[in-house]
């Protein structure tokens, strides 16, 4: 269905010569296509896009070269180059690996991906197993209906792997996940009551999965319990901000307050999704003694460059706590500046500090907003801990 | 016995237009091997971080003209590059420049591994045989019966932990199985479905230690094997990397003159190691 809709006819919605409007766009993966939106717009000088995940999109630059558009996704220093054959563009993605490029067929038509209404007996949250080779390894799918279609995520023990879109008729689906650097399709069946189908990473790692409906009993471990902390003394840090300043866990700004040190990166996507809560709890609770410090581990080790990057993530989301270049985001070495962590693996990782300034509780990953009511779940309990941590020095 | 042997795709032909997806991934490795700061056609040095590595002066470990003295060490679980002007933590992965030199570091602890790249290539891309057609296979992956870690080098020269995930089955020489394993990619849910092989056309115009090969899945449930798609080892480029030992078993009674052409260079010699177990 999928081939069929990217070689159709497809309505022109501009002038053949203008490469303005929706593409339905498709990463030819060794196990099928990965289906995704792009959107060409005119700017001030040049062209604009988007990369769309079903309706939630991200800002790409477009090049318009000859008879080739270039798309640059700058945060994963990932491109995608094609060519025009009239309404259709035939090229590849690709970015800059260890063993050679990863190069992925790519092809678009113009036209949106159609939204068909997903069966309800797909819908729904599942408890799934992971199988790769002879190790198992759970997730959680949560599958609903969106006004793309089919929308939802996949979560794992320590977060989730972005928004979903894609297509489900009768008692099959395929829904994708790519914002330049993760390249992900989720395809399956439901048999009887077991979900069945084939995880595709990049272009060719296939792992198969099945999946029954969550009882409600829980899959996935907490968390709160993948990282564990020193708790016998307070959360010790010595990081410099965007100024240059050293700033430290003994700095008056945080002394007798309930503290959230957030543990990220810019260039992590579910980071993007968990400091805009921050900074909404940082509003709502700073006057009754609530800081939040966020310690950055960025790309390249250069100060200049990095600092460039934490600008743009501060101005992005209106931060208004300091930032602090803490380091790389090579996870021993992130590891290596936050001795009092024991098994840290995952950005973004939370500490929650009461007054005393001693970790209380250690929050690794973080749901996002495709993952629905465990998203909504997750922000209660964080509102909860700030509201328990504060009042214990205000009793 | 072998019950299972892989259907051949097509009839033989040599000198067939190459298939889209073959051309765009050769001409994207080639654009990489010709720009990437990674390439290792621009690898000058590669050494084992260990305790620590020296750079620049000429009693250093890798000596660098027109570098001052850097050291590369462990520090805590990570590593630290230090030079004059202070420390820095240095992550696996990209480039960290010094000079007209960059550093990449690769490889999991106790092996990190420190690779030097100039900004000027000493030698060409490879060049590729004429496409042939008739060196496409399709067919199952025969499973073991249990599960097999392996620690190997992959085609970077890297110490990578792989698993012997089964075999496929090629129809030279009556049917020989090769073995596969999945070769992890960093920082993901990927890796890759690696065969190393031997044929005989090495030293004869392919590299002499072997190749690898990617075995592609396919969504009914079989798999691609395509000879054509065979590229050389990074050793073939450069002495600076170390050669994969050749893995047991993989010996190919026939000269399969398709995939990536060896040019001279690099390491000349088969390594001297015991066959992967």
């Amino acid at each position: 269905m999928m081939l069929a809709l990217l070689v159709q006819g497809a309505v022109a919605l501009s002038s053949p010569s203008s490469p303005a409007g929706p593409w339905r766009a498709a990463l030819d993966l060794a196990g099928g296509p990965l289906p995704f939106g792009l959107q060409i717009e005119r700017a001030e000088r040049g062209w604009r896009g988007k990369l769309c995940n079903g309706t939630e999109c991200q800002p790409i630059d477009v090049r318009l070269a000859g008879d080739s558009l270039v798309f640059e996704i700058a945060d994963y220093a990932a491109t995608i180059m094609a060519t025009r054959r009239g309404d259709s563009l035939v090229g590849a993605y690709s970015n800059v690996g260890n063993r050679g490029p990863r190069v992925i067929p790519f092809r678009a038509a113009r036209g949106r991906w159609p939204a068909f209404p997903p069966p309800q007996p797909l819908l729904g949250r599942w408890d799934a197993t992971f199988f790769t080779d002879w190790a198992t390894s759970p997730r959680v799918f949560e599958l609903k209906r969106g006004p793309s279609g089919l929308e939802g995520t996949i979560i794992s023990n320590t977060g989730d792997y972005g928004h979903f879109a894609g297509w489900a008729v009768a008692d099959s689906f395929a829904m994708a996940h790519f914002d330049g650097s993760y390249v992900y399709l989720l395809t399956g069946k439901l048999e009887g009551d077991t979900l069945r189908g084939i995880f595709h990473a990049g272009l060719r790692t296939q792992t198969p999965w099945k999946a029954v409906r969550s009882s409600g009993a829980p899959h996935l471990r907490s968390p709160a319990e993948l990282t564990t902390a020193d708790t016998a003394a307070p959360f010790r840090f010595a990081f410099r901000d965007l100024e240059g300043r050293m700033v430290t866990n003994e700095d008056p700004r945080f002394k007798g307050k309930v503290v959230l040190v957030d543990i990220f990166g810019s260039w992590c996507p579910t980071c993007h999704h968990a400091t805009p809560e921050l900074v909404k709890l940082y509003r709502r609770y700073r006057t009754r003694g609530l800081e939040v410090v966020g310690l950055a581990y960025e790309v390249t080790g250069d100060s200049a460059i990095d600092g460039r990057q934490m600008r743009r993530y501060r101005d992005k989301f209106g931060i208004t706590f300091p930032l602090l270049l803490a380091g790389i985001n090579d996870t021993e070495a992130a590891a290596a500046t936050l001795p009092q962590l024991r098994g840290f693996t995952s950005f973004p990782t939370t500490l929650f500090l009461g007054r005393d300034g001693r970790i209380r509780r250690v929050q690794a990953g973080f749901y996002g907003p495709a993952t629905g009511e465990q998203y909504r779940r997750q922000l209660r309990e964080y509102e909860r801990a700030i509201e328990t941590l504060l009042k214990e020095g205000e009793r | 016995m072998i019950r299972f042997l892989p259907l051949l795709l097509f009839a033989s032909s040599v000198g067939a237009q190459v298939p889209p997806d073959i051309a765009m991934e050769r001409s994207g490795y080639v654009a990489w091997l010709k720009k990437a700061p990674n390439s290792p056609l621009l690898a000058v040095a590669q050494q084992r971080v260990g305790d620590g590595v020296r750079l620049g002066p000429a009693d250093a470990d890798i000596p660098l003209p027109g570098v001052e003295a850097h050291r590369v060490y462990p520090a805590g679980s990570g590593l630290v590059l230090e030079g004059s002007g202070g420390q820095r933590p240095i992550g696996r992965g990209r480039p960290y420049r010094i000079g007209k030199y960059a550093l990449y570091l690769s490889g999991p602890p106790p092996g990190t591994v420190l690779t030097v790249f100039s900004d000027k290539a000493t030698r060409e891309p490879p060049g590729y045989y004429e496409y042939n057609s008739s060196m496409v296979f399709t067919g199952p992956l025969l499973r073991p019966a249990a599960p097999r870690q392996i620690r190997v080098l992959a085609a970077d020269g890297i110490e990578v932990d792989a698993t012997e995930v089964g075999s496929f089955v090629v129809p030279q020489g009556g049917g020989t199985p090769l073995r596969v394993l999945r070769i992890p990619i960093a920082g993901g849910d990927e890796s890759d479905l690696e065969i190393f092989f031997r044929d005989e056309s090495n030293g004869d115009g392919t590299y002499p230690a072997g190749r690898f090969v990617s075995l592609v899945p396919l969504p009914n449930g079989q798999f691609r094997l395509d000879f054509n798609r065979a590229r050389n080892p990074f050793c073939a480029y450069s002495s600076v990397y170390p050669c994969p030992a050749p893995w047991r078993g993989n010996s190919v009674p026939a000269a399969l003159r398709v995939g990536e052409r060896y040019a001279g260079g690099g390491l000349e010699a088969v390594p001297a190691q015991e066959p992967a177990e």
